[in-house]
């Protein structure tokens, strides 16, 4: 078998409709992510009772066992939940009717959300603290000095360990294959079917993530930029 | 399904699951010792700033850095024996795992060529001169100040990556490598129990994973003994003694960009 650059390019082509899942993916599993990460991350800051030993309960499991066992678990027991939740209350409904890409998304947020709140932790902690307390001597109340005050300075801080979590999420989106959803990386494996050509889809598949790692990394450069002005030494 | 959760089944599947984990730290060691050695190859380059490999080494550690692992395992598992055909060496007959350890070390090798980047970086500048000004030569003063100094502050990440791969190897079942992962997934088949193979599975990856930590915890304790020797020391050891997490304290030279991504 001879390598087929021609191919490589017809691959290409045929993997660009998968781009819009993959994307998707990524987008959801962040988003949820940092709401679940930064609700985790504040109640083990502030240690609220029993939230926060639950919250680092959580957060130790998922980093101690791969993406792939979150989904996997998700994949199988949340239909088992789901049914006996639609008999217990007779919704008339079952788990066959929720799409794959439902569990992809449910299993990666829990996912996302451990890992960010590691990111939203550091990034509050390295605030000073002089900064709250400057906010609360001018009147401000905790959540109004949270708000504007610490939050903005910790998403500038935080923003390098961000970017990193999103690339591993956009990443880790390749094992939605395993519950068949169709991602890049199992549109891959399928236009490669009709002729064997794995290698040159994959190498398509490799070319799409990276030039969607580099422009993620190019835009969070640009938002760093912008972001941290405040920053800045010197004097003009 | 047809059927109701069993506890009893995690326990029985704890041991069979076991009996395969040889093979996943076999991967995560294999895999390490491969990408210390490319990793300090590809660092080099770029710390002594040679013209062209510098440039190569760059593209190698964007682009394992920038495309999934899992993409990775099949490009080199579909095209490394075609590419080595090119040079008449044929790999086709040699097992899976070789693509695997292959794959997983390179991709270690990226990362840890940053780690050795920002850690040679971090150590101060004036350590150098100093060294020199006491009449080291060069070599002297990279591996009697700079290394050891470098090392202690590479631990850490390192930690970090090691504990990121080993959660990685799950991903070699998509290969067929019968790892912990292919193993749970055979033995959840066969019982129709899945919920109950994936909490076992996810037990031992999560025994794992807390003992590696534990044992390069106190490895990292060992090299930075030369950082902090006051109370805080003393209290920090007692934690870990206790079996406590110790503060982590940050290394703004080292964390940022420079932590692996966790993934899978």
């Amino acid at each position: 078998m001879k390598l087929d650059p021609s191919f490589i390019w017809t691959a290409f082509v045929g993997l660009l409709p998968a781009i819009p899942t993959t994307l998707i993916l990524t987008l959801v599993s962040v988003t949820c992510g940092f709401v679940i990460g930064t609700g985790t991350a504040l109640a083990r800051m502030y240690r609220i009772p029993v939230l926060a030993q639950i919250a680092s309960g959580y957060v130790t499991f998922i980093r101690g066992t791969p993406m792939l066992v979150h989904l996997l678990l998700i994949y199988f027991s949340l239909p088992l939940l789901i049914d006996a939740l639609s008999a217990q209350f007779d919704l008339g409904w079952n788990s066959a009717k929720v799409p794959m890409i439902a569990f992809a998304f449910v299993s990666f947020s829990i996912t996302a959300g451990a890992y960010m709140s590691e990111v939203v932790r550091s990034g509050l902690m390295a605030i000073d603290r002089g900064q709250m307390e400057a906010a609360l001597s001018v009147g401000m109340t905790v959540p109004q000095a949270i708000r504007r005050i610490v939050f903005p300075q910790a998403v500038a801080a935080a923003l390098p360990n961000l970017t990193n979590s999103v690339i591993g999420m956009l990443h880790g989106s390749t094992l939605a294959f395993t519950v068949s959803v169709v991602d890049l990386n199992a549109k891959a494996q399928i236009v490669a079917s009709t002729n064997w050509k794995y290698f040159e889809a994959y190498l398509a598949a490799a070319i799409i993530f990276w030039g969607l790692t580099i422009a993620i990394e190019r835009i969070a450069a640009a938002i760093e930029r912008r972001i941290s002005l405040y920053s800045r030494g010197g004097v003009a | 399904m047809e059927y109701g959760f069993d506890i009893t089944y995690i326990f029985d599947f704890i041991p069979k699951l076991l009996q395969v984990l040889h093979l996943t730290l076999a991967i995560v060691a294999g895999a390490i010792g491969i990408g210390l050695i490319v990793g300090l190859l590809a660092a080099l380059p770029r710390l002594y700033k040679v013209p062209v490999l510098q440039r190569l080494s760059q593209v190698y550690t964007s682009f394992f850095r920038g495309t999934p692992i899992l993409i990775q395992l099949f490009l080199f598992y579909y095209g490394l024996p075609e590419l080595l055909k090119l040079v008449y060496i044929d790999v086709t007959k040699l097992p899976v795992l070789f693509f695997v350890i292959v794959t997983f070390g390179l991709n270690a090798g990226a990362t840890i060529s940053e780690i050795i980047r920002a850690a040679v970086t971090a150590v101060d500048r004036g350590q150098v001169e100093a060294a020199y000004s006491v009449g080291m030569s060069g070599y002297q003063a990279f591996a009697r100040i700079v290394l050891p100094q470098a090392i202690a502050i590479a631990v850490p990440v390192f930690a970090n990556l090691v504990i990121a791969m080993l959660k990685e190897t799950s991903l070699a079942f998509a290969l067929g490598v019968m790892e912990l992962t292919g193993k749970a997934q055979t033995l959840g088949t066969l019982t129709r129990h899945f919920m109950e193979t994936y909490i076992a599975l996810a037990i031992i990856y999560l025994a794992v994973s807390f003992t590696l930590e534990r044992i390069l915890l106190l490895f990292e304790r060992k090299l930075q003994r030369h950082m902090r020797r006051d109370a805080a020391d003393a209290e920090r050891r007692w934690r870990l003694w206790r079996g406590r997490k110790p503060m982590r304290e940050r290394s703004p030279e080292v964390s940022g960009k420079e932590v692996p991504r966790y993934e899978a």
